[in-house]
């Protein structure tokens, strides 16, 4: 299990093994290669998801999408990047400053938001125990997971 | 006595219904998604807007369990960048014009 301490200063000191390591490694690549596409948004439900309408209207729409350009794609690629430079090649050991602390939450919240939407999960299934006969248990223990690494740094950041 | 004639200039004095559907403010909007943690949105919410805990906490219930709730309103260039800002961290937040 990942350990993670307040280090003082707004900052954490955050220690996963091998396999956590590994697998977040696969996820962020994956999450790239997902925002490096060129697909248009709204084909897929979870660059829709990542990419929200902000208006409801298509003109107004059109204009907002005109007036943000690539600065949502860029947001969430420093995210990722913040993510992947920390992580080791074997474990990881790493202390994360006020600002890495920001893009490690926003990244673990893109890599939950893109299997959920992936598996269509709603509220009732996010609150049930996994049914390991389920096709999607493995998925619903890596959402899972990263939603108890995210909990445990936003403990950390609140103490 | 005479009065210099001064040709009254013409002002285009705005409809009144145009001046307060201008005045309007814009609000964001965030909106209940089965993924985002209670916790998290909380801490959006505190960290975006500078709210104090107890009423980040109560907008994310509102957001939990009404499905929305406004979390913050004004210009229109104000509710883009907080929009923006609400979409970076994940949050599900449209915007409108209030009735």
């Amino acid at each position: 299990m990942p350990t993670i301490k307040a280090a003082g200063g707004g900052e954490a000191d955050l220690s996963l093994d091998q396999a956590e390591t590994h697998m977040l490694r696969q996820l962020t690549a994956e999450m790239r290669a997902l925002l490096a596409t060129d697909i248009d948004t709204a084909d897929d439900p979870v660059l829709r998801r990542l990419y929200p309408d902000a208006y409801e209207k298509p003109e107004d729409e059109a204009d907002y999408r005109g007036l943000i350009g690539d600065d949502l794609e860029k947001e969430k690629l420093a995210a990722l990047d913040t993510v992947s430079t920390a992580l080791g090649t074997q474990n990881t050991e790493v202390r994360l400053s006020g600002e890495a602390i920001d893009a490690w939450l926003g990244c673990l919240t893109d890599l939950r938001l893109a299997i959920g939407t992936r598996l269509d999960v709603d509220e009732e299934r996010m609150g049930a125990q996994i049914n390991q006969d389920d096709p999607d248990a493995a998925a619903l223990s890596v959402l899972h997971w990263l939603g108890w690494l995210q909990e445990e740094i936003l403990r950390t950041v609140q103490t | 006595m005479s009065n210099p004639t001064i040709a009254p200039e013409r002002v285009d004095v705005p409809d009144s219904d145009e001046q307060e559907q201008r005045d309007r403010p814009w609000l964001v909007i965030v909106h209940n998604d089965p993924v985002n943690l209670m916790s998290y949105v909380t801490w959006v919410l505190q960290k975006l807007f500078g709210y104090p805990k107890a009423k980040a906490h109560k907008l994310m219930l509102q957001v939990h369990n009404e499905g929305k709730a406004i979390v913050s309103s004004g210009p229109r260039e104000k509710a883009e960048a907080d929009c923006f800002r609400l979409h970076a961290y994940g949050l599900w937040a449209t915007i409108t014009k209030s009735d």
